[in-house]
């Protein structure tokens, strides 16, 4: 029997594996970060739940004894796409289309810089097979399949070492029966070898988009199931007796044998929880339904978007940078990412200031962490300004030298500017703030959202630096600091959903819908919901069991997802209320809608979530105790100038308590600037809302 | 989980800027492009993401982009080079001078070829950007290629058509089409009277007024936060700053002056096809380039004509292409190179009634190909060699009945990938669904499945073409095939394929591109040729076979990197045979063949 005390979500990132440890007795949390072991990501994990077990003062075999419930998220998956360490995997066909995967669906950034390569097809075109059989549109079998010749391919396919095979049919999924036989041919030809068809995996229309997600899972199989075999193996064997459980890009959480069976749903897993973490405490801090979730690392700057109380999510989601790399064709939380971090570097190019996408990242690091960087950063322009205390970064653990910070701020970008140090500091200040404002904003408009209407979660170490001026720009309601905020993702597993999502593609109008056929494919997508909701173990009250439709104005080519009041569509009022919901999506969306039109429907999507909990997460436990003393000590505010701010540690400032700008407040894993006229009040949530003054909603 | 674009060495294409001199510094000038940037991406978010019509929502043939009061180009954002470079400057210009009155609410649609714009598919919506005092201080234009435009044959390609006149299109120079922020619905019905399928029409209309109006939006948003002036001068200084820029970039750039001559294939109506010729003067020292489009024929009898617009921007595409870093297209920009253009001329200011109809595809695209590889052949390192040809049947317009939806009748062009042809440049192989000289690969493309269910048809295959793409040390795309036909009811194909006898050359030493073809493959399977231009009517179990144009090769391909040529076999880019006989390695079980390849390349300098 599973402890119930503890619970335990992680987050392995490419430097440091953040951990959350939940203790429900004493209700507190606790945070750790360790650095990620990259040859063996497991025992980078053991190393965080021994830092854990240290901090409440037991042993690593109690406390995972005492875990009922252990969540991970891995950049795994992602990074094994990415350096290309996935399984040597086939790619089947239908004939005549061997390029799916290397066309793509056509798109170039920046006309007149010829200088980036076409991205290579993620199966090469010597491992791709085009299988004789042909389904038409509208599901009819035009060209019958050859088993024979299928047959004959499968045993080239063995011969050529091939390690996992993806399956993607033109129109599997209007017409299944040809992948089907397929993969039972596989099973018969190829024994052993893990496969992955298209229909089932993503049955969406696109075949670009559906074969991706299929190659993707195909490849990822072997590996993946090895990590996660191995990793419950480990943990069972530290005395885990409790749910293992895996963040996916859908920001919810699997099994891990579900995920193993389904791999590409983890290549997101990473950064996809920051956006629940961020709802869930502005929820409870401002009770804002619209939050804008970011979270600055060391080399980038992560937006996520919570709009009306609910997560947003794309369906396109680039294994990198857009047009310049692969889909992976499956709809994930929206998490927009830039290169403006701590660690972006600034320089001075032609007279103009720039500042990243290049990035001092761990190593060499910023100049002022003394290991080897020469070129200024964000981090470095925040202690010329006077905003981190060199004796006390990350809690003490590094010393910042500040005479070379200034020094190379004053070479490399007040020289070429004709500025002072402080006022070239401020400047790449201004200018990351910039970056990340129209960041956010390309996000904001896509999506039709106010930002106005909107609270700023600003998440990571740099987080704090620049909250009350991106706020600001933005004009934003408040920004919050919570005080996971070092640790979001993390904090967003902690709290996460089991879910799993059900899709169809049954094309319908509003102008003659055929109320019997849809009703039988989403009667079908229901009951697998409710049969995962079973699966769980979960209490039905806590389950959640949502209809979506994929829908759009005739001709239209990009759907938009609308929620359905229910599961059913049985009468004209439904198919009424259907073709309403998704006018005033679109008028949301877009600023115009065509009431009149009729609406159609490509898709249906049911989203079944099971709440692993019914409380929230407990507040962070304090760290070591520090001065209490007050202080201040000179700063520079870019807009403002310089004042004698007032600095607070975290942990001192009582609950409503406010702390009005000029201020610093630190805790041992941020700082968080208040510039001239703004305010940080301590939430009973543990959380800091900045406000500027006149801004109190 | 997606990573902002990472630049590499051809880099700074929006920052960059001499901070001294103004009142501006590096940071408010670079605050601000970005801001204004931010403007136009709002724009092009929203006409994607609304619009009806394929062309426009699935490949993207559109742009936007915002001018100074004074109709000076100041933020394109990702647009397509041919669309904007030169063009709506002359729009705005035009609308303003027309409508001395015009005002706060007012939106204009524009499509006269003979007052800036690109050709008559080319709708364009202008919103002039009013400050509280009533002063016209910026223009947002939103510019897309609509599926019909009311000409005689269901085309917005009329390859063969005299005159405007026998094109047909409802021609629009500067005409009012909105005031007070309502529509004036006299053309609303006059549209609705003479495009096909005029609810799509409709579609694609209200989703071109509405990014305009929120491209205004966001202007106003960004002065009520810096105020007019400051927008002014930050025009001002970033012209300036583009034009240092340039200056720099271009004094980088070989000196010299070179001829280079080409021809557009036979068309209907030119039946010795079309020649064209440019000159292009570099010189460095004075950071100044020029390209002379005036020794060339007269106006033409066919569609292929080209607009002032598209006869300055495809020149200028073909310049900034060849510069070794990428340099922001703007008016400050512009100033450093010049195009020379004389009017009644198939490259230059057409004279009513002369049609041009086809005018950013065909002839544009010899003009720009002509301009970077003479650029190519000035000196090493910059240039490029010349873009597929275009546009064969696999980006046809399409139209005919629906049976599956009660004979409805359907007409859009479609834009399958398989239309290649990316160049070879000194600094990477061809981009491989580039497409053409004009839109540089920016389009987004057809996906099969989304076509079948659009239309009545079905692809039987869409695939490269091994050893068709120009050779050279980076080559160019290869050709690729691709064939359809109706699935239960006839289909009309409209398409003019340039690139069937005059291939898309090399540069500095790489080979040219394989030459088009299309040919109709009959119910019972025999193969006929089809012309290179037409309107052809295909039956239920015939199908159209399009081959698309090779991209030329850039630099000898006996210096091409071995293992890169090891690759293409590999992967059935290129056979074993042209891999030895043509850039002279030996490829043996899919690896280099060291000591073989040292003997054929022998006597090859590497450089």
């Amino acid at each position: 029997m599973a402890g119930d005390r503890y619970t335990i979500a992680t987050d392995m990132g490419g430097t440091f594996t953040d951990l959350v440890l939940e203790d429900r007795w004493t209700e507190r949390v606790h945070i750790v970060k360790s650095p990620t072991v990259v040859d063996d990501p497991i025992q980078g994990i053991l190393a965080a739940v021994d830092l854990a077990a240290a901090e409440i003062g037991i042993g690593r075999r109690d406390l995972l004894a005492g875990t009922d419930t252990f969540v991970h998220g891995t950049t795994r998956a992602l990074n094994a796409i990415l350096t290309g360490t996935t399984a040597r995997t086939a790619f089947l066909t239908t004939r005549g289309h061997p390029d799916v995967l290397l066309f793509r669906e056509g798109g170039r950034v920046d006309p007149f810089d010829f200088t980036r390569p076409y991205p290579a097809p993620l199966v090469p075109r010597a491992l791709t097979w085009e299988v004789t059989e042909r389904v038409g549109a509208d599901g009819a079998v035009v060209t019958a399949l050859d088993e024979a010749a299928l047959v004959a391919q499968l045993r080239e396919i063995v011969a050529a070492g091939v390690e996992a095979i993806a399956v993607c049919l033109l129109w599997s999924v209007a017409n299944p029966a040809h992948e089907v036989r397929v993969g039972e041919l596989v099973e018969q030809h190829a024994p052993g070898v893990p496969y992955t068809l298209s229909h089932r995996l993503n049955p969406i229309v696109r075949e670009y988009r559906r074969a991706c997600s299929t190659v993707l899972d195909a490849s990822l199989k072997p590996l993946m199931t090895a990590y996660l075999e191995d990793m419950k193996r480990r943990l069972s064997a530290e005395g885990l007796v409790g749910r293992l459980l895996i963040v996916t890009s859908g920001g919810g959480v699997m099994d891990s044998a579900a995920v193993a069976a389904a791999p590409v749903h983890v290549i997101g897993s990473g950064p996809a929880m920051a956006p629940i973490a961020g709802r869930d405490v502005v929820d409870r801090t401002t009770g804002h339904q619209t939050v804008l979730v970011t979270d600055t690392g060391g080399t980038s700057y992560d937006i996520g978007v919570v709009r009306d109380g609910d997560v947003s999510f794309t369906r396109e989601s680039w294994l990198g940078a857009p047009y310049l790399s692969h889909m992976t064709g499956l709809p994930s939380i929206d998490i927009k990412s830039v290169g403006a971090g701590g660690g972006s570097i600034a320089a001075v190019v032609s007279g103009l200031l720039t500042v990243g996408p290049r990035s001092a990242g761990a190593r060499p690091g910023p100049v002022c962490y003394g290991q080897g960087g020469t070129e200024p950063t964000v981090t470095d322009a925040a202690v010329v300004l006077g905003y981190l205390d060199p004796g006390y970064f990350l809690g003490g653990r590094v010393t910042l030298d500040i005479a070379a910070a200034e020094r190379a701020i004053a070479e490399r970008i007040a020289a070429p500017l004709g500025f002072t140090t402080v006022q070239a500091a401020a400047a790449v200040m201004e200018l990351a703030t910039e970056h990340m404002v129209r960041a956010i904003e390309d996000t904001t408009v896509a999506q039709g959202i106010d930002p106005a209407a909107a609270v700023l979660v600003a998440g990571g170490g740099a987080g704090g630096f620049n909250a009350v001026a991106i706020a600001s720009r933005l004009r934003c309601a408040a920004a919050v600091i919570p005080d996971t905020g070092s640790v979001l993702s993390a904090a967003g597993a902690a709290i996460s959903d089991l879910s799993s999502d059900f899709a169809a593609a049954c094309p319908a109008s509003t102008h003659e819908f055929d109320h019997d056929r849809v009703g039988a494919v989403i009667d079908g997508l229901v009951q697998r919901a409710r049969e995962f909701v079973a699966s769980t173990g979960v209490a039905g009250e806590l389950a959640d069991v949502r209809l979506f439709a994929d829908a759009r104005y005739p001709h239209q080519v990009w759907e938009v997802e609308v929620p359905l009041p229910t599961l059913r569509i049985a009468t004209a009022a439904d198919v009424e209320a259907l073709a309403d919901a998704f006018h005033k999506m679109h008028e949301k969306l877009f600023a115009i809608s065509d009431p009149t039109s009729v609406v159609e429907v490509v898709g249906w999507r049911v989203r079944a979530s099971c709440r692993t909990r019914s409380t929230p997460l407990g507040q962070v436990e304090s760290g070591p105790a520090r001065s209490r003393a007050p202080r201040s000590r000179p700063v520079h505010f870019p807009g403002h100038g310089r004042f004698d701010a007032v600095v607070r540690a975290h942990d001192d400032i009582a609950a409503g308590e406010v702390v009005a700008g000029p201020a610093i407040v630190e805790t041992p894993v941020t700082v968080v600037v208040v510039d001239p006229g703004a305010t940080a009040t301590r939430a009973s949530t543990g959380a800091l809302i900045l406000r500027r003054n006149g801004a109190d909603r | 989980m997606t990573q902002e674009n990472q630049k590499t060495q051809k880099t700074q294409k929006t920052q960059g800027a001499e901070g001294t001199g103004g009142t501006l510094d590096g940071l408010q000038l670079a605050v601000l492009t970005s801001r204004m940037e931010q403007v136009v991406r709002a724009m092009a978010n929203t006409l994607a993401r609304t619009a009806r019509s394929g062309v426009i929502n699935t490949a993207r043939d559109f742009s936007c982009c915002v001018l100074t009061g004074d109709a000076q180009l100041l933020a394109t954002a990702e647009s397509l080079p041919v669309h904007v470079m030169r063009g709506p400057d002359l729009m705005a210009a035009y609308t303003a001078q027309q409508h001395p009155d015009l005002r706060r609410g007012d939106a204009y649609l524009h499509n006269s070829p003979y007052h800036g714009n690109s050709h008559a598919a080319d709708h364009c919506i202008l919103v002039p950007v009013v400050d509280p005092a009533g002063r016209h201080r910026f223009t947002v234009l939103v510019k897309a290629h609509q599926a019909d435009c009311g000409n005689g044959t269901p085309t917005t390609y009329s390859t063969s058509a005299v005159d405007v006149y026998e094109e047909g299109a409802l021609i629009f120079p500067a005409v009012r089409v909105q005031r007070e922020f309502t529509d004036v619905d006299d053309v609303i019905r006059m549209c609705r009277m003479r495009i096909r399928v005029p609810d799509q029409w409709w579609g694609d209309y209200l989703a071109m007024v509405g990014a305009a109006r929120i491209g205004e939006r966001e202007v106003e948003k960004l002065a009520a936060d810096v105020g007019w002036d400051e927008l002014d001068r930050y025009a001002r200084e970033w012209f300036d700053f583009s034009e240092q820029r340039v200056a720099e970039a271009i004094a980088g750039l070989p000196g010299g002056r070179l001829t280079l001559g080409g021809a557009h294939d036979p068309f209907p109506g030119v039946p010795d096809g079309v020649p064209v010729s440019v000159t292009v003067d570099v010189d460095p020292a004075a950071g100044r380039v020029s390209v002379d489009l005036r020794d060339n024929p007269d106006c033409q009898p066919c569609g292929l004509n080209l607009t002032e617009s598209t006869s300055a921007s495809s020149a200028l595409v073909g310049v900034f292409n060849s510069l070794p870093v990428s340099v922001p297209a703007n008016a400050g920009s512009l100033r450093r190179v010049e195009v020379l253009l004389r009017e009644n001329c198939v490259v230059g200011i057409p004279r009513h009634p002369a049609s041009c109809s086809v005018a950013t595809t065909n002839v544009a695209d010899r003009v720009t190909n002509l301009v970077q590889r003479a650029i190519a052949e000035l000196g090493p390192g910059v240039g490029m060699a010349e873009a597929g040809l275009v546009q064969p049947p696999a980006w046809a317009v399409i139209s005919g009945v629906d049976p599956r939806t009660g004979g409805t009748p359907f007409v859009n062009q479609i834009l399958f990938p398989g239309v290649t042809g990316g160049p070879g440049s000194p600094w990477a192989d061809g981009w491989l669904t580039f497409g053409h000289a004009g839109n540089a690969g920016m389009m987004l493309r057809d996906s099969v499945e989304i076509d079948e269910i659009h239309h009545p048809i079905r692809v039987a295959q869409q695939r490269i073409l091994p050893d068709t793409e120009g050779a050279g040390a980076f080559r160019g795309a290869p050709g690729a095939l691709v064939e359809y036909g109706p699935t239960t009811a006839p289909l009309t194909v409209s398409y003019g394929s340039d690139g069937a006898v005059h291939p898309a050359a090399g540069a500095a030493g790489g080979t040219a591109g394989a030459v088009a073809r299309q040919l109709l493959r009959r119910a019972d399977g025999t193969l006929q040729e089809l012309p290179v231009s037409g309107l052809v009517e295909l039956a239920p179990g015939e199908t159209v076979v399009s081959e698309s144009c090779g991209g030329g090769g850039y630099g000898p391909p006996r210096t091409r990197d071995a293992a890169s040529v090891a690759h293409d076999v590999r992967e059935g880019w290129i056979t074993p045979g042209r891999a030895r006989e043509v850039y002279g390695v030996a490829v043996r079980d899919g690896q280099v063949d060291e000591a073989e390849t040292s003997r054929l390349r022998e006597g090859v300098s590497e450089e």
